[in-house]
Formats: C-alpha cells, structure tokens, sequence
C-alpha cells in the first residue's frame, strides 16, 4: 500500500485522540468513583442501580416507619407501667380499707385514691408532640375528661388505628386505643355474692362506637334497705367510686344512706364490689404491655430484616456502579504507556523526510 | 539532420523537465489541501515529423494525470451521508440523555420516591403539620424536577430545529457554489482539447463531500461533467442552478424541508438533516410524551384518591395536583370546538384527532394508535362523549378539517400542587376520624408499588425506568454507530489518501529526478554550444 504524509499524521492523530478519550474516561471514573456515569455507559447496568437506589430510598422509609412505632409503643408502654403501679397502689388502698375505720384513716384514703385517680386522669391523657396517645383518631381530644353533671368519666376517642407501613403491604398500628387500656370488660365467672352473703350482680355492656364497656354493679336485693347499684365505665370512674366510698359517699357527693351503719355497710360493700375489677384491670393492663411487647419484638424482627435487606441492595449497588480502583488504575496505567510509546515512535517517523538527507 | 536539432531535443527535455518540475512542486504546496489529488505529468515521444528522422526528436509532457478513483469518491459521498446522520444523532442524544442522567441523580425518579415517601411521613404523623409541610416540599421539588425535563427536552427540540434551519442554509450555499463551478467546469475543459479542469473537480468533490455529511442525495455527471444533485427525489442542483431548501413548521411546530415547493421531509433520511428529523420526531413522539403521559397519570391517580379523603379542616373532593386540562388544535377553516373534562377519572391519557367525512359524520381517532374511538353524524353544537372527555364542535365542517384534543400536550406546563393550605392535605378516610386518621394518606403512599393501568400495568417508577432506559439505549447504539461510521470514513479515507494524496518522499524523489534531468538537458545545450564551437574554430 502507498503511504503517504497525510496517512501517517492521520493515523497517529486519530490514534492520540482515542488515547486521551479512553485517559479522559477512565480518569472520570476515578473521580466520581462510578463505573456508570450516564445511562448509555451501561443501559442494563444503570437500570438496575436506579431500582437498587429507589429500593434503599423506600427501605429507609420503613426504617424511618419502625423508628417511630417502636418509639410510640414504648412511649405507651411507659405510659402503662405507671398505669400498673397505680393500680398495684390502689389495690393495696382497698385491702387497707377494707374494714371499717376510724373516720380520719378513711378520709386518709379517700385523698389517697383521689390523687390516684387524678394522676390516672393525667396519664390517660398524655400526650405525645400534638398527639394525645389513647384518643384512637381523635388524637387533638382528650381521651377522658370528667362530667361534672353526671359525674362520670367520658371517652372522647374512638376506636380509630393509626396504622403504619413496614413493608409494601404490612402495616402495623401503633398507637393503643384509650377504650382497649383504661376500659375493659371481666371475664370468667363474675362473683354472684359477696364474702358476707350479700348477692351481686355485675352488667356489662360495651359501646361498639368506642369500645367502652360499661358496667354496672347490682349490690343486695331490690327493696332492701341496703340495696346500691353503682356503674363504671373505666379505670378512673372505679377510682372515683372508690374514693367516694371511703367517705361513705356516692359519686355526686351525697351519703349513701342517712343511716350511718347502713352506710357503712354499704361503703363496704361498695370496696368489696371493686375488688373484682381493681384485679382484672390489673390483668387488662398487663395484658396489653404483653400485645405491645409482642409489637415491638415484631417492629425489631422486622427492623433486622430490613437492616439486611438495605446492606444487600447497597453492597449490589456498589458491585453494579462503582467502579473498581484497582482496575481503573491499572487501565490509566496501561493507557499511560502505550500514550508515551505513541508519543515517541510518533516523534520518529514525524521527523524522518528524504529532505533531510537531500544536499 | 543537424547540429541545431541537438538544441530543439535538449530544449524540449528542459521544458519537459520544467513541466514536471511545476506539478512536483504544486504537489508539494498543496500536501495539506483537503480533498486535492497528487497530478503526474505524463511524458511521451516526441512524434516525429519527417520519415527517415531514426532517432527521434525529443521529449513532450502529453498531459497531466490526477490520481483519482471515481469508485472511491462515490463510495466516500454514501459514507459521509451514514457518517453526518450518526454524528448528529449522537452529539443530540447524548444531550438529551443528560436530561435522564439518574446516574448522577438527575431526573425524576429521587423526587418521586420521596413524594410517595413523604406521603408515608403524612401516615405516620396525620395531625402534625411539620409532615405535612414536608409533603408539599417534596410535591413541589417533584413538579420542578418534571418542569425541568419537560422544558430540557423541549428546549433540546427547538435548538434542534434550528439546527435544521441553519443546515438548510448551509446545503443551499454549498448547492449554489456547486453550481457556479458547474458553470466553469466546461468553459475550462473546452478551451484546449484533452485538458481537465483538475483543481475545479477537486473543489466541487470537497463541497460534494461537505454537502453528504448534511443531507443524502444523490448525483449523477453528464457528458461535459455537469453535475445533477436530487434530494429527496427533487432537484438541488442541476447544471448551473441550483434551487434553495426552505423550512416551515408543521402541526407540531417542528421544522419540515421543502424543495421545490415539496415536503421532503419524509425522504431525507441520512446526513445531519436526516439525524436530526429522526431523533427529533423519536424524541418528541416517545419520551416526551411518556414523560407526560407519566406525570398525567401521576395527576390521575393521586388526585382521584385525594378527593376522597378529608382534609384537617374536615373539608373533601379537594385535588392534590392542578386537574388535568385539555389542550385543543384546531385545523379547520370555518368551524370551532370546545373540549371538557367530564370525569377525570375515566381518561385514557391518550390523544384524538376529530375528523370529518364527505357523508357529514364526525370521526374520533385515537392518535397513538390510529383506532376509530367513535363515530356518528355531525349535528353543529351536539356534544360528543368519549372516553370522559365531551367535545362540542360548532359551524361547518369539511373533510379537510381537523382537530385534536389532547390532555397531555401542556400537561407539565400546567403541572402545580394545586393545596396550599396544609390543613387540606386529605390524609383521612373520614371526617368522624380526624384528625388520627392516616388511611387515606396510607392508600396513597402505597399507590407508589401499585400497578398503573394507564401506563399499561407498570408502576410510576418502573414507567420511568423504562423511559430511562430507552433514551439510554438509543444514546448508546448513537455512539456505537457513531463510532462504526467514523471508523468507515477513515478506512475510506486512507483508502483515498493511498491513491491520491501527496507523499512528500516520494515528490522529494521525483525533485531530484526531474532536477537532474534538467542539469542533463541543459548540459546538452553547452556540449551542442561547444560542438558548434568547435565547428566554426575550424
């Protein structure tokens, strides 16, 4: 083949060029650390880092998801715990009093379970940022708030879930409804009579609206001179029953009865009555802490899995996008010395012309 | 024969020798000259006038030969036209392709993913404004990320076109100069018999291959090397005319080519002209309107689960996204048409056309897949009802007449989170259940894996990969016939350059020869000199 001037210069030209394409290239990638720097690099490359990348965005969302159900579920739980030891203290309360006492002891007790009651008002009421924790969706309510007319306890939530997703499609709830934590329904056998003969009789109805089960007690036969029947729809509606009762008093304040010893057998009766419940309200609230134990043994499983999950798409990420350093540098390398043995054999034949040796 | 003849042969040998000496030396100037072929001069015999003259009477230059293959050239004008079409296909898609560059996290797929997690966010905490402040953050940075391609692709379309613009200036220079040496080729060859307009044929071969990497035509010579140029199947140039290439907007605004009067738009299909029509009609048809049809869709579905939900303030039926609107064309003479939404939630996404025939009924195409959606006859005023969308057409109509309706066309133009107020961010199923409530926030955060019946079953982020991944692709295969192509052009090239360029060893040789060959002739003029000398010593 003739060869001429131009070919010569062309070719190493052409050659050069591709060189510094191929140095340009690698050296960017050393740069940015990727492998891919725009789709065309590696169509099939690049789409499955985009899904691995969106997979870990939506990952940490979860994550972020978990974070804050364990974080509400052990809010509550703490929550719970002093609502136990309430309970544990008003329990004792009521086998304190349960004899008839001297009128200062009683009224000893009865500002006892009225600052228990109180400070179980406070708790059902906590409050989490702006949300009230036991109110279902009616978060910006009160959960319990006293009606000074009926003189009650009213739920103001309702059964209302605030679920959360941990998954593409599990959710989890993770707030406690006030209804399921601080109203309850007994079960098993309910006691027809007291320790001293007195029949009772305990009904219970629950609101499907709210879940509040009200119940009301039945103490004695109708007619007698002793007969009292009292209702309660939560934990602080027996609190209050209670403290009333060791002032030989009813709710709204007056006395259970104008004779003094019917009165206290009455009262008694009355403490007797709320044993029962005082014991499986203790029950209830353990039992929830178990549920919410339970959540959060989920939560965690569930958390590792996703810990798993986000480590393995980051590390296939990094194997489809990063580049290798090792590799590039040895690329640079190689392209280094074949641009240098360019350079030189380029300088040779540039410089040869027959005009040189012309005279 | 005597002594004087000695001097006729000797002179002839310098004038020969001169000669070759001259097209040495313009072989030499013209080393760097693209597209310029090396010439030899051509020695022969001198004839000889008078029988009985034996030994002969010297040297003349019968011509001037230029090294050229007409197989190559040829072979060169279809490779500059593959070479045009690949260059312009890659410098413009690779333009484009930074617009979906995800590699570097640009585009839309980072937005999209914290819109739907924010939504999420909204689950977690419905009564909280800082969540919700969160969300219309994100749903604002989502609209500017899709604001951003729309309007990067388009401006790539426009930029685009006037590229066409200019190139069609440039082809009509290149034509109007191919012409004028047209023109000259003759005049030059006609004046002495044999002789070719050497240097002439070199420039109009240089503008020839200027003009493929353009545009593809093609071309033939007639007997006094005249060249015909067609594009498109109408004539460019043809002997010393030539006609101009003009531009003028079609229905989608882009630029279509005419020549002669004629829409060839449709027939160029190589070169930068034929590159940049393709890749512009691929863009526009495909991306672009995936790219709309992503967001109308994404407008669609979370706008029809917000309406459902209730806001903080308990209000409802509020849209998250500005709702959808219709974009209407209308290419009638006489006649007018309205277009409404009347059930967002019904719409296909696709675009009509609305014609008419010569028997007075109305047509309703789709214009994505050419089906008939619906038909009937034109009643002036009646309203037409399809696919949640009633058109009302009033006036005459013809079967030339046309509209289109379509609800992507402005769709990104008009892409706004249409909440303002934060208390109206529907994440409730029920306005008894508020302000806990986080169902309806939850519906829509898992919208994001649900499959998307008008974008053919995929999800949003899988619609966009797959946007992504052809723009990609279509970059790629660019730069892999980029590559290919210009490889092919060299290869010719130096094929070319074998034949024709100039080696300047091999002038510096021939200096030498015909050098030497000059020093002899002359030398023979002083050894006739002396001869005669040494006569009229005598």
């Amino acid at each position: 083949m003739r060869i001429t001037s131009f070919m010569i210069f062309n070719q190493l030209a052409s050659a050069l060029q591709k060189n510094m394409e191929d140095f340009t290239k690698l050296n960017s990638q050393l740069a940015s650390g990727k492998r891919i720097e725009k789709p065309s690099d590696d169509v099939i490359g690049m789409m499955r880092s985009l899904d691995y990348r969106l997979s870990i965005s939506t990952t940490e969302q979860y994550k972020r998801n978990i974070a804050e159900a364990t974080f509400h579920l052990k809010f509550t739980d703490d929550v719970l715990d002093s609502v136990a030891d309430s309970l544990q203290e008003l329990k004792k309360l009521l086998s304190m009093g349960g004899n008839a006492q001297s009128q200062e002891n009683r009224f000893f007790y009865a500002e006892q379970a009225a600052k228990w009651r109180d400070l179980l008002l406070g708790l059902s009421n906590t409050k989490l940022r702006e949300r009230y924790i036991f109110s279902g969706h009616q978060t910006n309510q009160k959960a319990f708030t006293y009606d000074s007319t009926a003189y009650r306890y009213n739920y103001n939530g309702d059964l209302g879930e605030i679920n959360v997703l941990l998954d593409t499609e599990a959710t989890l709830p993770l707030n406690i409804t006030g209804s399921k934590a601080f109203s309850f329904a007994m079960n098993g056998p309910l006691p027809t009579e007291l320790s001293d003969g007195t029949p009772i009789n305990y009904t219970q109805s629950t609101d499907p609206l709210t879940g509040i089960t009200t119940t009301t007690v039945e103490i004695g036969s109708a007619g007698d001179p002793e007969y009292d029947t009292f209702t309660f729809s939560n934990l602080l509606d027996m609190t209050n029953v209670l403290s009333f009762a060791f002032e030989y008093k009813d709710v709204d304040g007056s006395d259970l009865n104008a004779d003094p010893a019917i009165q206290e057998e009455m009262a008694m009766h009355r403490l007797m009555a709320l044993s029962v419940p005082f014991a499986d309200a203790s029950n209830q609230i353990t039992n929830i802490q178990a549920e919410i134990g339970t959540k959060q043994v989920h939560l965690n499983d569930q958390k590792t899995r996703i810990d798993s999950s986000a480590l393995n798409l980051t590390n296939a990420l990094s194997e489809t996008e990063d580049a290798d350093i090792d590799t590039t540098l040895t690329e640079i390398l190689k392209t280094d010395t074949a641009l240098q043995a360019l350079r030189e054999s380029a300088s040779r034949i540039l410089s040869q012309s027959l005009m040189d040796f012309l005279k | 024969m005597s002594l004087f003849g000695l001097f006729d042969i000797a002179k002839s040998a310098i004038f020969a020798s001169q000669t070759a000496l001259s097209v040495t030396s313009h072989n030499i100037a013209n080393v760097n000259t693209p597209g310029f072929n090396r010439r030899e001069a051509l020695f022969a015999v001198n004839s000889v006038a008078l029988s009985g003259n034996l030994f002969g009477s010297g040297v003349t230059i019968t011509g001037i030969k230029r090294y050229y293959d007409q197989f190559i050239q040829t072979q060169l004008l279809g490779q500059y036209q593959n070479y045009g079409k690949s260059s312009a296909l890659n410098q413009t898609l690779s333009q484009i392709e930074q617009i979906f560059n995800e590699a570097k996290n640009i585009g839309l797929a980072v937005p999209l993913t914290d819109f739907f997690n924010a939504w999420q966010e909204v689950a977690t905490n419905p009564e909280s404004f800082v969540q919700r402040n969160g969300l219309l953050l994100k749903a604002n940075s989502l609209v500017l990320a899709a604001k951003q391609m729309d309007r990067g692709i388009t401006e790539n379309l426009e930029s685009i076109n006037e590229t066409i613009d200019n190139v069609a200036m440039r082809v009509n220079a290149i034509a109007s100069d191919i012409a004028a040496i047209n023109g000259k080729i003759p005049l030059d060859e006609s004046g002495s018999q044999g002789a070719t307009a050497h240097d002439l044929r070199d420039q109009r071969d240089v503008l020839m291959n200027e003009l493929a990497t353009l545009v593809d035509f093609s071309s033939y010579a007639d007997e006094n090397g005249l060249i015909t140029i067609t594009v498109g199947m109408r004539n460019l140039v043809s002997g010393e005319t030539s006609n101009s290439l003009s531009t003028r907007n079609n229905e989608e605004g882009d630029k279509d080519l005419y020549l002669d009067g004629i829409n060839i738009t449709e027939n160029v299909r190589k070169g930068q002209l034929g590159g940049l029509i393709s890749v512009r009609d691929t863009i526009r048809t495909n991306s672009l309107n995936d790219l709309r049809r992503l967001t109308a869709s994404l407008i669609q579905e979370i706008n029809m689960l917000h309406r459902s939900g209730y806001g903080l303030d308990g209000t409802t039926d509020n849209d998250f996204f500005s709702p959808l609107q219709l974009s209407t064309r209308d290419f009638s003479s006489g006649a007018d048409m309205t277009a409404t939404i009347t059930d967002p939630d019904q719409l296909t996404l696709d675009e009509y056309s609305i014609q008419f025939d010569a028997s007075g009924n109305y047509l309703v195409y789709n214009k994505q897949n050419g089906a008939l959606v619906t038909s009937g006859p034109y009643v002036s005023g009646d309203p037409i009802s399809f696919d949640g969308i009633e058109i009302v057409v009033t006036g005459a109509v013809t079967p030339a007449d046309k509209f289109t309706v379509s609800p992507l066309a402005d769709v990104i133009k008009n892409f706004e989170v249409a909440i303002a107020d934060r208390q109206k961010i529907a994440a409730a199923s029920s306005n008894t259940a508020l302000p806990g409530d986080n169902s309806n926030a939850l519906l829509i955060a898992q919208l994001s894996q649900n499959a998307i019946a008008n974008l053919g079953g995929a999800t949003f982020s899988s619609y966009y990969g797959g946007l992504v991944s052809t723009i990609g692709s279509m970059s790629r295969a660019a730069s892999d016939s980029f590559t290919f192509d210009d490889n092919l052009l060299s290869e010719l090239n130096t094929k070319r350059e074998s034949l024709s360029g100039v080696s300047l060893d091999e002038e510096a040789a021939n200096l030498i020869r015909f050098q030497r060959s000059f020093e002899a002739g002359a030398k023979m003029i002083q050894v006739t000199d002396e001869l005669l000398q040494t006569l009229l010593n005598l």
